[in-house]
């Protein structure tokens, strides 16, 4: 596997993570969505509205979000995303996965140097 | 592709956002609903972006042009996009364009609208149960016309039966010819295919255990085949029947021959003696058949036990020279396609045929006919149709709530038209999705409605309301069910297609960000505060109409009846049979008196051939000796009582002048007669009758005065009577009225007792109190009022739920510039006024309106009203108030929130 896919999936994989997480606090709708992803990682990442969506679109097909149009008086009305218990529990496993293998990672990094 | 550096608005910017991602998905096979979405939510991205960029410190053409440029720097959405489910729907045409499949649109549409529907349910809930009471009031109401005045009657060529009528000099009406006439008519008429008559009274029966008093029909031979009446055991009458001395045989209702000879088919052949005569039993008619109902206050019963054939005895003939003999309810079938005008010409012609041969007695004399249906249920129809007319108000009412809301809804959907119109959803297309909604909120409404109609209705005809013919006729059958479904389309027409054709119209075309907007859109708020002074408008009316029929109620209930009602019943007997001839009448009646008074709580009795508030009797030739005689429009006819002595005071009617009846007026001493005000009034212009001498079959001296009774309708005039003692013209079937220190039905049994003991041959029947007589002369307006004044609060009801939707929304609308305006130094107080104001001048608009339009409407219910004028103003005034005062207190609530609003908060979030 060369570099540019392994990035490619662990980006992927991570972004699902991502969002799950954003949405496990409260719904949200996209912009915000890219919004916080862009400034929590310190302008690390940065999610186009290409991706962003279509991400979104199949979470939501797995049904690990679901968006729902909100109309607020005398407001557009948008559509946020919350999670779901599914993916609640889609949540909970990847960020086991994920800490473990952040921990096995460093594990074999900070091995090489010891 | 057009500069970017066009300054634009935000609406035009949203269309571009739109056609950008538009373009985007096309490679996308997404269902049409899904499109849309996915258009509105990226280009509330891209919306979202360019303000941020502008808040950034970007001139705003610098900000669209990179947020185009950061959304076209991708393009990869389509090849993202092309994996999921989404991506791959079946083909279906895109939104907007034309397509042949209108069901399949329909479909769609319809599930659309469930969905936009279930993310609003409490405005699907408003509009819904709105309609619901609406079109439930017409589908009760027309449930009732339908079943009461359109349905055919239960008769053969029920459209071509007509009842014949005697018409007198002073163009009154009765409904009964004499047999002669009946005679006359069935030789010489030219219009009728068949000319049959019927008598009928209470009578004795003897032959099925205990004596009982049965009603008797006595009919010609045709009748039953003339009206359909089938006999399904044993045989019909026949022809030869009707002569004298072959009239021996007795044909059974069926419901008498269940209750009498517990349907034993064994009765045919029996013997019973009817009226003292022996009968044969030949056949029993089928179920549920029975003769046209009467007139309300006519003679004759509409139903009878037992079935004789007519006697034709001397007077049945078209040449006999006495003329006023044997009254007959006569009933013919026209001959096919003759019209109601040529009948009424063709009687006029046979009544002065019957003139010119026997002069005696007949002048001035017509006849004329009028039709089963008109006759049955003539004078319900008025008011039936009053009340259709009032439901239909409530209805137009309920529209307009629902269309008040359908506006407030379009202007908060417009955004969404507006995309699916940017993706090229045709006007036709988006106004079709609009009706389709209203469709759906109209059937669901129909639908519930349809069941508050069917709970209505069966209270309705459980109450049984004020002897209203064919009650029994009432149900929800398919032509209810049909009329429902077609008001529930034409109401969704009505609050839908205003709303629809505004929202997609083509001064709503254009794009704008709602919520941005500080006033709203006037149009839509013009708009609903017409809707609203429309609706006051027709709420005022049904309220007044309410409201002066309950005065006119209010005031027959105040009209003096000239008789105590409290604490007084009469019952009925017949005395026939063997051993009854006059003389012994005579005797037990008297004894039947003073037996009662022997009853402890008894205080009078007394007998009499008619009771109160059961019109003025049978009427009979009349002349004051030594006057001139009446003018020839003066009808020479009273009507006439017998009574025994106490009768008066046993009633509480009060003596005017001269005396009452005593034991010492008996068969041998001279004839004498009491008359009743309305008498003096027509016949004694100078006001004293005492002494004088009257002609009313044969010649007797009237010795008293009685205050008028009343006969029946209080809104009618009392007609003239005589009454006699009992005991120089005694009746065989006479009422025996008594009255009780305290509660008389309490007294029932005792009563009875006396009566058995005193005679076990005699039936007593139809105990009544006069207290219900009473009630029941204003039953039927007091229900017709009842139902007036529910419809009259529902449509309040409806209306002040329309003012209070119209200004909850325009504080909602207005928010910020009422926040603007409390900042700029306006008080609570100024703002409350303002917003209650504005109520008010709707209020004040519609009930303009709405007094203009009750004065056009109240012509139709003038006739019903009684002691109230059209213009009443004490109704004018509550009803003012009512309606002002409930008017304000819709709109506190609105009021109050706007006056409470924080200025700081407003401006921020507005």
């Amino acid at each position: 596997m060369n570099t540019r896919a392994l990035d490619r999936e662990l980006k992927r994989g991570s972004a699902e993570l991502l969002i799950l997480s954003l949405l496990d606090a409260r719904p949200r709708h996209g912009y915000e969505l890219s919004k916080l992803i862009h400034t929590q990682s310190g302008g690390q990442l940065t999610f186009h509205i290409d991706s962003l969506y279509p991400l979104l679109y199949r979470l939501e097909e797995r049904g690990w979000i679901k968006g729902i149009w909100v109309e607020k008086p005398a407001e557009r009305r948008r559509r946020f995303y919350k999670v779901t218990p599914v993916g609640r529990r889609v949540l909970a496993e990847q960020r086991k996965t994920w800490d473990a293998f952040v921990e096995a990672v460093r594990r074999v990094t900070s091995g090489k140097h010891a | 592709m057009p500069d970017p550096s066009i300054p634009a608005n935000d609406e035009s910017l949203r269309a571009r956002w739109a056609r950008e991602v538009r373009a985007r998905l096309s490679p996308l096979a997404l269902s049409p609903a899904r499109e849309a979405e996915i258009v509105d939510e990226l280009s509330d991205h891209l919306d979202d972006r360019c303000r941020e960029l502008v808040a950034g410190g970007k001139p705003e053409d610098e900000a669209v042009r990179l947020t185009l440029a950061e959304f076209r720097s991708g393009n990869l959405l389509a090849r993202y996009m092309a994996p999921l489910r989404q991506s791959n729907a079946r083909p279906s045409p895109p939104p907007g364009a034309a397509t042949e499949h209108l069901l399949t649109d329909f479909w769609q549409d319809l599930r659309y609208a469930a969905r936009t529907f279930s993310r609003q349910p409490g405005f699907a809930a408003a509009a819904v149960l709105t309609l619901a009471l609406g079109i439930g009031a017409n589908s009760a109401i027309f449930s009732v016309v339908h079943g009461v005045l359109l349905e055919s009657l239960p008769f053969k060529d029920a459209n071509r039966l007509y009842r014949l009528r005697m018409v007198y000099p002073d163009g009154k009406a009765y409904t009964t010819l004499s047999a002669p006439d009946f005679m006359s008519v069935r030789e010489q008429t030219r219009v009728f295919d068949q000319v049959e008559a019927y008598t009928s009274g209470v009578v004795t029966m003897l032959g099925s255990g205990d004596p009982r008093e049965v009603r008797v029909a006595s009919i010609s031979g045709g009748l039953f085949d003339m009206l359909g009446m089938p006999v399904v055991f044993g045989r019909g009458f026949l022809g030869e029947e009707n002569s004298p001395g072959r009239n021996r045989v007795a044909i059974l209702d069926y419901g008498f021959w269940q209750r009498a000879f517990g349907g034993d088919s064994g009765a045919l052949g029996r013997a019973i003696s009817v009226g003292g005569l022996s009968y044969s039993i030949v056949g029993v008619l089928g179920q549920g058949v029975r003769l046209p109902a009467d007139v309300p206050g006519a003679r004759l019963p509409s139903e009878a036990d037992v079935y004789l054939p007519i006697e034709y005895g001397e007077a049945y003939s078209a040449t006999a020279a006495q003329r006023n003999s044997r009254f007959l309810g006569v009933l013919a079938r026209a001959r096919d396609g003759v019209r109601s005008s040529r009948i009424d010409e063709d009687l006029r012609r046979i009544a002065l045929d019957v003139q010119s041969t026997s002069p005696q007695g007949t002048e001035g004399l017509s006849m004329n006919a009028v039709s089963a249906r008109e006759l049955i249920v003539g004078d319900v129809r008025k008011p039936l149709l009053v009340l259709l007319g009032a439901v239909g108000f409530i209805l137009l009412i309920a529209c307009a709530n629902v269309a008040s809301l359908m506006l407030a809804r379009a202007s908060a959907r417009h955004e969404e038209l507006t995309v699916r119109a940017a993706l090229g959803a045709g006007r036709s297309r988006l106004l079709r999705q609009l009706l389709t909604e209203a469709i759906a909120v109209g059937l669901s409404g129909g639908a519930i409605g349809l069941a508050l109609a069917y709970t209505g209705t069966q209270a309705l005809v459980a109450a049984q309301p004020a002897d209203i013919p064919r009650l029994e006729e009432i149900r929800l059958d398919r032509t209810v069910l049909l009329f429902t479904f077609a008001i529930a389309l034409l109401a969704s027409l009505a609050f839908g297609a205003w709303p629809a054709l505004q929202a997609t119209g083509p001064r709503a075309g254009g794009l704008r960000a709602s919520g941005r907007i500080g006033g709203a859109d006037r149009r839509t708020q013009r708009a609903r505060a017409g809707l609203v002074v429309a609706e006051i408008a027709l709420a005022v009316v049904l309220l007044i109409g309410a409201g002066l029929l309950l005065r006119s109620l209010v005031a027959l209930a105040r009209v003096a009846p000239g008789f105590v009602a409290m604490d007084a019943m009469a019952f009925r007997v017949a005395l026939f049979g063997r051993g009854y001839d006059l003389q012994m009448v005579r005797a037990r009646v008297h004894e039947l008196e003073a037996a009662l008074r022997t009853v402890p709580g008894v205080t009078a009795a007394a007998a009499t051939t008619l009771l109160p508030m059961s019109g003025p009797g049978p009427r009979l030739t009349f002349s004051v000796e030594g006057a001139p005689p009446p003018p020839a429009d003066v009808n020479p006819e009273i009507g006439v009582v017998s009574v025994t002595p106490d009768y008066f005071r046993t009633i509480g009617a009060r003596l005017v002048l001269g005396r009452d009846f005593t034991d010492r007026d008996h068969d041998q001493a001279p004839a004498v007669a009491v008359i009743n005000e309305a008498a003096v009034r027509r016949w004694f212009p100078d006001g004293n009758p005492i002494g004088k001498r009257v002609r009313m079959s044969g010649v007797r001296e009237v010795v008293g005065v009685v205050a008028d009774v009343l006969q029946g309708d209080p809104k009618g005039q009392t007609a003239p009577q005589l009454f006699l003692p009992n005991s120089q013209r005694p009746v065989r079937s006479v009422w025996i009225v008594f009255r009780t220190a305290n509660t008389p039905v309490a007294l029932a049994p005792s009563v009875r007792g006396v009566l058995q003991r005193l005679d076990a041959n005699i039936a007593m029947s139809a105990l009544v109190q006069l207290e219900q007589l009473h009630a029941g002369s204003i039953a039927r307006p007091r229900f017709y009022t009842a139902l007036l004044a529910l419809f009259a609060c529902i449509a309040l009801v409806l209306a002040v739920t329309g003012v209070f939707g119209v200004m909850s929304h325009t504080v909602a609308e207005r928010t910020r510039e009422i926040g603007i305006r409390m900042a700029l130094g306006a008080q609570p107080g100024d703002v409350l006024r303002q917003i209650v104001g504005r109520t008010l001048a709707l209020a004040l608009a519609g009930l303009v309106i709405g007094l203009v339009g009750a004065f056009a409407v109240g012509r139709v219910i003038q006739s019903q009203l009684f002691g109230v004028q059209l213009v009443d103003p004490p109704t004018l005034i509550v009803v003012g108030l009512i309606l002002v005062s409930s008017a304000s207190a819709a709109s506190f609530l609105p009021a109050r929130r706007a006056a409470r609003l924080d200025p700081v908060t407003t401006l921020r979030h507005g």
